[in-house]
Order: C-alpha cells, then structure tokens, then sequence
C-alpha cells in the first residue's frame, strides 16, 4: 500500500526533524572529524595544517594503538561470552520455574532501566579498594583487589560492570528462544536415552544458535561503542592504557591528550568499522537460519 | 504372555484436574490396541503415561511384569511417535534415527547397519542424508516410524500420528503402519480420534470417555454389542440412532406414541438404539414406523436419509437411514422402514448400561 500526500512538500516537511537532528548530530561532526583526521592542529588550537595520511600513518606505527585494539577484542568478546553465558543459564532456569514466573522474570529485566554511567558508579563504588564492600570481602578471601594498581583486576571490574545490564536483555532473547523450541523435542529426546545435559547440548542449544548468532553481534556491538560511560565511570581507561577501549582512546586522546587530528583518524577508523558490523548484522541477521 | 499392564492408573495434574479416575488395561504380546475417544478425553495423558512423560498419579504400570512408575521413558524400553513427529529439525534424517542408538553408546558400524536396514523397509534410503525441513508430511512421517523402529523397543506408541496427514495418505500410512506392526509383532499403543482408524487398526479397542475406559473389546465386539450409549454413538459412521424411549408390558415406546412389541423384564426410561444400515426399507403393512424424509445425502454406493419418526403431534425423533447404492425419495414424503429386532440395542437411561 502508498500512501499519497496532497502537497510534494509535506512529507518533507514531517521527515524535517529527523533530517535535522541526523545532520546536526552525525552528518556533521562526521564530517569535521573526517576533515580535521587530515590536519594538524597547533597546541592552542590556533592554527592547523594539511598533512595527508600522516595521522594515520602515525596511528598504525604506534604500538599503544594495537595494544587499545586488543584491549578493545578481549573486553568486547568477554563482554559477550560472560553476559551471553550468565543470560543462558538464568533463561534456562526461569524456563522451568512454574511458580512466581513472572517476579523472577521481571526482577531480572530491571538492570536493563539503570543508565550505563549510574551503573559504572554503582559497580565503582562496590569495588573500591578502601571501602567497597566487595573489595573488602574478596580481601579477606585473600584476594588483594585494587583495580587502580592492578591492569587485570581493572579489566574484570569494567567487564562486570558493562555485562551487568546486558544481561536482561540477552535473558529476554535467549527465554523466547527457549520457549520456541517445541516440547515434544525434549521428550523425544528424552525417550531417545538423552541426559538433561545431553538433552541441552544436542537439541536445544543448536536450535538456540540463531539467537545466540543474533545477540553475539548485539553484544559485541554494545562493547565496542556503548561502553564508554561505563569505562569513564570505573576505571578512565587505566591503570596505563589496560582498559583503554578505541572508543575510550578517541576520547582520551583527543580531549584529554588534546591531540585532535590523532583523535580525529581513530575515529574514523571507527565508522569504518561500524559500517563494517551494520554490513554483517544485515546480512547474516536479516535472514538468520531458519528451522521449520 | 502379558506385556503392558495398567492396574488402576489414575491422573491428576498439578493443577488438580482429574484427568484420568482409574484405567485397567492389560495387553498381550504383540497386540494393536487403539485407544479412542473424543478430544480432550484423557488419551494422550494415558499414552503420556506409559511413556513417563507425564508421572503416574496412581496405581502401576508393569511392562514386562516389571513396574515402571519411577522409571525414565528412556529405561522404559519404548519408543514413540508423536503427532508433530518431533523430528530433530537441524539433523539430518540418518542423524535423526540414529540419535538414540548413539545415545545408548551402540557401536558406530552397528548403528549404520541398523539405520539403513529400517531406511530400506520404509523406502527412506535415497533421503537419508536430508533434514526434515526438505521432506514432504508423508516422509516425514515415516523419517518418525523409523526413529521408532531402528531401536527395536517392546513397546511402540503413537500419538495420532496421521492426523497432519492429508485423507489420501492417512488411509495409505494406515495400511502400511499395520502391516509393518504385524511383521515386526512389537506391542502396541496407538492413540486416536478418528474411530475409522481405530476400528481398523485395532486388534483390541478402548473406548475413552472423559477418562474412563467405557469398553474395551474387539472392534467387531464394539460394534455388534457397545456396552453404553456413548460407545453405540462413537463407534460406527453414520452413527447409530439413539431414540429416548420406554419399556413397558407391551413393549417399547418410542416418538411417545409408537410401540415396538417387546417382551423385556425391564421398566422404565431406556435409551433404544438401531444402526442405520439395519433399517429396511418396507410398505405400510409390513413397516413398524413411518419416516418423514427431510434431507437426502447421496454418495453413490450408498445414501443417507435424514427423516423425522412420523407421529401425529408432528415432535417424532430423527433418524438417519443408510441404504446401499442411489436412491432419490422425494423430500417431505413418507418412507416406511422396518426395525429388526434382533438389531435393536438397549441401554437404561439412568445407568447408561447395555440391557
Ligand atoms: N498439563 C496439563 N495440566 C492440566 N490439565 C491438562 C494438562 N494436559 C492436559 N490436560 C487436560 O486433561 C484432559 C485430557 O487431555 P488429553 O489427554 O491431552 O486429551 P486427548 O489427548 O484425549 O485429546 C483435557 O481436558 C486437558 O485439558
Ligand atoms: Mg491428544
């Protein structure tokens, strides 16, 4: 069905607003930071002066930035696989609850509605080395947690806290998940001689793999370049550069650093990687594996 | 020998609905028993059952003379065929069949003997390597039967296992599922609504209603003396004709004011039943009623002929008469049947009995 409009102007005139705010947000700082990843500026920012490639040529020479690139692909897929494993497991879980389905299941959907900054903070302050009282309980564990001396311990506490609010959502996807998947299955399974165990490995979790493919580039996704406020919020990318993401890196460079046209190549680097993961998520999403 | 025995087996649901009050059943070695009944009266729970996919709520089951009520459906030594055909849907038609002998830890050249042994009995060899999504509902169907078969169980069950077929194929895989159950003589279970299918497919019936096993007998037994009303009306197509009537000294009163002669030690409300193929047409003479004709259903070899028992009040029941081969009686005009007698069922209509 198309719908006609009297005037030529009109729909344009109501897709205005959202060609505005497009323009105003993103086609434009797009495009400064595309222009400015060609310059170099003075320190005070008085001045500036075309230089060609040379940001990026600087940028794939330094060896901070491959470290922020495999800072970047160990927290995104720890990001994925913990949230995506914890998620399972809890969806398979409220799967076989009968009683008091529906607490269980909005208790867990909740994470979800706290903001990414609020949580970081929350996390923060459960894991601060002088009173947090995690922190204090995994010291008297034996385990010496500081997050501000220790790169790995600064990593886990920023995996945590960014996996903490995925989680509903991966709950939410993977408990339809399993509730499509037709009961007469398991049974026959069961009849079949399999284990509970079994049962889940062979029948259920390759029925799941649509889903898990869908929430594998979702999260992935969400660690690349949703995670900043969460970073910030913990540990500033530190201690050093250990938890110093490339999105984390644009920012820390370019603002704190103050070295714009540096700043400027990364991010383009990184649009080109979101049109990347735009590319895949339409292709292999848009028609995921289908079972009848 | 006795196989399966249900002694008392009851079910109530979590929920406390009483599915099934008390079901006595005992099959013998390689017996077809069919349960039938209406929808939502309690058959897949029985056959869930004995499968050990539903608990046992009360009394026992014994296979073998062995009590399975605890027992996994896995060490119960069954196999079964459900409705959906719960085909694992990302593994191939071998990998289907093979799932539970590689469940049971059977050998690798063993399995792929036994797989393709069954796969030849039921003309499944060229699609061995298919997922049932490129299957046809017949294929597929069949692709259940061999999941079944290739574990050479004691016990076979099947949900309604026809019922997603179409008409042409339902009667073809009907044909077929008996033979295969004759030549391999496993014992079994087979769940439907369609009392066609039953009655030939059934070594043995059980007619359930609303969880109680109403008869259970041969389908020639159902047929020829149906234990209540329920099963003279479920067993038989068109169904029997079921008149409210009473008994009385001179005989049976029906439509209030017709009386068949009879003499009967009983008295009282009854329900008098004669199936539609048992009524002859006849002349006013010889005829014991009139029928007043009201619609005409004719299928070539024979003919169905709705009417209404002509009484002077105009309030006479309806009857269906089936004749063999076409007639055309014109509509609103009166046809005069004879009832044999040694044809008439009677059932009290307080205990719903068979007389
Ligand atoms: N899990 C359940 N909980 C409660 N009641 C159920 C459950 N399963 C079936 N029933 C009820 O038990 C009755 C018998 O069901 P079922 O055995 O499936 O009937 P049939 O197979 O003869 O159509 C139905 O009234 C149904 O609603
Ligand atoms: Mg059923």
């Amino acid at each position: 069905m198309t719908v006609t409009f009297p005037q030529k102007g009109l729909p344009w005139l109501l897709l205005l607003p959202q060609l505005l705010i497009t323009a105003i947000f993103f086609l434009w700082p797009a495009e400064q930071a595309l222009e400015q990843a060609f310059y170099q500026e003075d320190a005070f920012g008085l001045s500036r002066e075309f230089i060609g490639l040379e940001n990026f040529a600087d940028l794939f020479s330094n060896p901070l930035y491959y470290q922020s690139i495999l800072t970047t692909l160990v927290f995104s897929f720890s990001v994925a696989i913990v949230g995506m494993s914890v998620a399972l497991l809890l969806a398979v879980m409220a799967d076989r609850v009968i009683r008091g389905k529906l607490a269980y299941q909005t208790l867990l959907i909740w994470p979800y509605a706290v903001a990414p900054a609020l949580a970081g903070v929350l996390w923060w302050i459960l894991f601060d080395p002088s009173m947090g009282p995690i922190a204090l309980w995994l010291k008297s564990a034996g385990v010496d947690w500081n997050h501000y001396l220790d790169g790995s311990q600064a990593m886990i506490l920023v995996v945590i806290a960014s996996t903490w609010k995925q989680i509903s959502y991966n709950f939410l996807f993977f408990l339809a998940g399993l509730q499509a998947v037709p009961r007469s299955l398991i049974e026959a399974a069961a009849i079949d001689g399999a284990s509970p165990f079994k049962r889940f490995w062979t029948i259920v979790f390759p029925l799941l793999s649509p889903t898990t493919f869908f929430l594998l580039v979702v999260n992935l996704v969400y660690a690349f370049f949703e995670t900043f406020g969460v970073i910030d919020a913990t540990t500033k990318g530190g201690p050093g550069q250990s938890t110093t993401t490339l999105v984390y890196k644009v920012f820390d460079d370019g603002f704190v650093g103050l070295d714009l046209g540096g700043s400027a190549a990364q991010s383009v680097v990184l649009m080109g990687i979101v049109g990347l993961m735009t590319v895949i998520q339409f292709r292999f999403i848009e028609r995921k594996v289908q079972y009848s | 020998m006795t196989d399966v025995i249900l002694e008392k087996v009851g079910k109530t649901y979590p929920n406390g609905y009483h599915a099934i009050p008390s079901v006595d059943l005992s099959i013998e070695e390689g017996e077809f028993i069919v349960l039938v009944g209406p929808s939502g009266c309690g058959k897949s729970t029985l056959l869930r059952m004995v499968a050990g996919l539903e608990s046992i709520s009360t009394g026992e089951l014994r296979i073998r003379g062995e009590r399975m009520n605890e027992k996994e459906p896995a060490d119960r030594d069954i196999a079964m065929v459900f409705q959906n055909y719960a085909l694992y849907p990302h593994m191939t038609v071998y990998d289907n069949m093979a799932y539970g002998l590689k469940n049971r830890g059977m050998a690798k050249d063993l399995i792929a003997e036994k797989v393709s042994d069954v796969a030849a009995m039921l003309g499944l060899t060229e699609l061995l390597q298919r997922k049932p999504r490129q299957l046809s509902g017949g294929q597929r169907q069949r692709v259940a039967m061999g999941r079944a078969m290739v574990r050479d169980p004691k016990v076979f069950l099947f949900d309604e296992p026809l019922s997603n077929l179409d008409a042409k194929l339902r009667v073809q895989m009907r044909v077929e599922i008996r033979q295969l159950q004759r030549k391999l003589g496993t014992t079994t279970l087979y769940v439907t609504h369609d009392q066609v299918e039953a009655m030939t497919l059934a070594d043995r019936l059980v007619v359930l209603n609303k969880g109680k096993a109403e008869q259970i007998g041969t389908p020639m037994d159902l047929y020829n003396k149906p234990a209540t009303p329920f099963v003279a009306a479920f067993i038989g197509s068109p169904s029997m004709n079921l008149l409210d009537a009473h008994l009385t000294e001179q005989g049976i009163t029906v439509s209030d004011e017709l009386t068949l002669p009879l003499s009967h030690p009983h008295r009282g409300a009854i329900v008098w039943g004669i199936r539609p193929e048992h009524l002859d047409v006849s002349d006013e003479h010889n005829a014991d009623f009139a029928l007043r004709i009201q619609a005409v259903e004719s299928l070539g070899a024979e003919t169905l002929i709705h009417g209404k028992v002509e009484t002077t009040s105009g309030q006479g029941d309806a009857m269906v008469v089936r004749l063999s081969g076409p007639h055309l009686p014109d509509i609103n005009s009166l046809m005069w049947l004879k009832a044999p007698a040694q044809y008439w069922h009677l059932f009290d209509a307080v205990t719903q009995q068979r007389l």
